[in-house]
């Protein structure tokens, strides 16, 4: 190792001698010609300002003869009106304060009209009584500088332009969805009443969950009067969702509206929409269908019961939940689904709510949602009615507020629409329920 | 999810569609597609085999609904056979069960 490393040396001596020349060129070069040519501007000023000596750099940077620049002129006649001002009212004040200044940005003026950033740095000589004599001045070429920092602030600014147009472009698109999502919006609560109709003897309760606030649900319901003795009420769910489901939806609300005017008769009414939806839709190619409950309601003033008329198509049966804590449902096997055929079989069923009773009526997201550990199993009818039968002699809101905790429990399980509707007549004497 | 894949066979009662995976949003137009593109004779029967078919949402419906009307716009038949209990439980539900005719399978010896 030791003997390699010495052997390493040898080159470098080998090659100094042609070092020293290169040392002894570069030391010729004599402290004057190194003045007068150093790639800096050098000047010396009376502590007036008068310039006393110049290099020949600055003189070439000023484009003027040293004849008509020494004694002649002040250092401050070189600045520019801006350089001027800023050199009295600091640069000099800092120069009689400290003795020197360094670094000062200023503008020089060129003969031919011109001017050169420049750097400037001076310093005050004293003399042996310590009396200021002169002031030596550096000058350095910053055009190269400020060209770079020119580039540096064009760059920053070109960057600080696209994040603002990217941010602009970002806000526009937030604004976009959120306009989109008001128009959603607007369009969702027009597929569903604002109110329900108060039907004398009853109280009504709804409830619709959405399973994503971006897409239009298919899922629908509404209760309105129909003549001086009969309220109608429907709910129902259109296959698929989106601006194509709600389309449906809305033909189909608006459909089954008109038509329990025309003749309330449930099953009537099923069929117009069965009619509407088949030479709408499926006639052309494009199967688009609905299942739904149509029913009336006719209460009787003098018992307080009413009677309950359906229809179904191709929907999940309804519960009653009777006022001495059990719960059924009334079948309606049979009904298909609605707009599929050019006649459709439809199911009615008639029952009476007494005091105390409640309707309820359900899209199958309920009985459909996934449960259990694994989202395999589905809740079902069973488990619904069971449901039902606990809050069986519940007032319809409730039903529905007890229902709509449950669809909270389901979470992720829950990922369709579901829309609720309960119709109960109040009971008479309010009795205190036994819990079971 | 289970990717759909049908498979097609001739039987002597007609053609015979075997249907695994889910028949759902993604999988329907498949079917509806593949359905859209056989040629039926008037008399023959379209077999719809859903014995693999794992899940069937309201699109698959729809692809049903829609092979159905097919079948008949030729003067042909559609039967749906091997019907999984669920889809069975769902179809009962919506009345289909009673649109289409339900086979136990659709061996060759199938028939409406």
């Amino acid at each position: 190792m030791m003997c390699r490393s010495g052997r390493q040396q040898e080159p470098h001596d080998a090659d100094g001698s042609a070092l020293d020349a290169a040392f002894a060129a570069v030391l010729e070069d004599s402290a004057e010609e190194l003045y007068e040519n150093a790639p800096c501007g050098y000047l010396s000023t009376l502590m007036d300002g008068t310039i006393a000596k110049i290099n020949a750099t600055l003189l070439d940077w000023l484009g003027l003869e040293r004849e008509a620049v020494v004694g002649r002129t002040r250092f401050t006649d070189l600045l520019t009106v801006g350089g001027k001002l800023y050199h009295e009212t600091h640069f000099a004040p800092l120069l009689r304060m400290q003795g020197e200044v360094s670094g000062i940005a200023l503008e020089v003026k060129q003969a031919g009209g011109g001017r050169i950033p420049v750097l400037v740095s001076s310093m005050v000589k004293h003399g042996s009584t310590g009396d200021p004599l002169l002031i030596r001045t550096t000058v350095f070429d910053a055009r190269d500088r400020r060209a770079y920092e020119e580039e540096l602030l064009r760059r920053r600014q070109a960057a600080e332009e696209a994040r603002r147009q990217a941010e602009e472009a970002r806000r526009q698109a937030e604004a976009d969805r959120a306009r989109l999502q008001d128009a959603l919006a607007v369009l969702q609560r027009s597929l569903l009443p604002d109110t329900l109709a108060a039907v004398p003897g009853m109280e009504a309760a709804a409830y619709y969950h959405t399973a994503s606030p971006d897409r239009l649900g298919g899922d629908f319901y509404d209760v309105f009067p129909v003549d001086a003795k009969r309220f109608a009420f429907f709910l129902g769910d259109v296959c698929g969702k989106g601006p194509e489901a709600a389309a449906v939806t809305s033909l189909t609300r608006y459909t089954l509206r008109a038509a329990a005017l025309h003749d309330a008769t449930p099953v009537a009414a099923l069929s117009t929409l069965n009619t509407v939806l088949y030479d709408r839709y499926s006639a052309g190619g494009d199967p688009r269908y609905c299942t739904a409950v149509f029913g009336t309601l006719e209460p009787d003033p003098s018992t307080g019961r009413v009677t309950v008329r359906l229809a179904s198509g191709g929907h999940p049966p309804v519960v009653v939940l009777r006022a001495d804590g059990t719960a059924d449902y009334v079948p309606t096997p049979g009904g298909l689904l609605v707009g599929i055929l050019p006649s459709a079989p439809l199911a009615a069923a008639t029952t009476v709510l007494a005091p105390g009773d409640t309707l309820l009526l359900y899209t199958d997201g309920l009985t459909e949602a996934r449960t259990g550990e694994d989202r395999t199993s589905l809740y079902g009818e069973e488990a619904l009615l069971a449901f039902a039968t606990e809050h069986a002699g519940a007032s319809p809101q409730a039903v529905i507020e007890a229902l709509t905790g449950l669809l909270d429990g389901f979470g992720d399980g829950l990922d369709d629409d579901v829309a609720l509707l309960a119709l109960g007549v109040p009971a008479s004497d309010h009795p205190t329920r036994t819990e079971r | 999810m289970n990717l759909l894949k049908i498979t097609t066979r001739s039987a002597t009662t007609g053609p015979v569609l075997e249907i695994f995976g889910d028949l759902d949003y993604a999988g329907a137009p498949e079917l509806r597609e593949l359905v859209a593109g056989l040629t039926l004779r008037p008399g023959q029967l379209l077999i719809l085999d859903l014995g693999g078919m794992e899940f069937c949402d309201s699109s698959g419906i729809t692809a049903l609904i829609a092979a159905r009307s097919h079948a008949h716009a030729a003067r042909a038949d559609i039967a749906l056979a091997a019907v999984p209990a669920n889809t069975l439980r769902i179809l009962g539900i919506i009345g289909l069960d009673q649109v289409f005719t339900l086979l136990p399978d659709s061996g060759p010896a199938a028939g409406p």
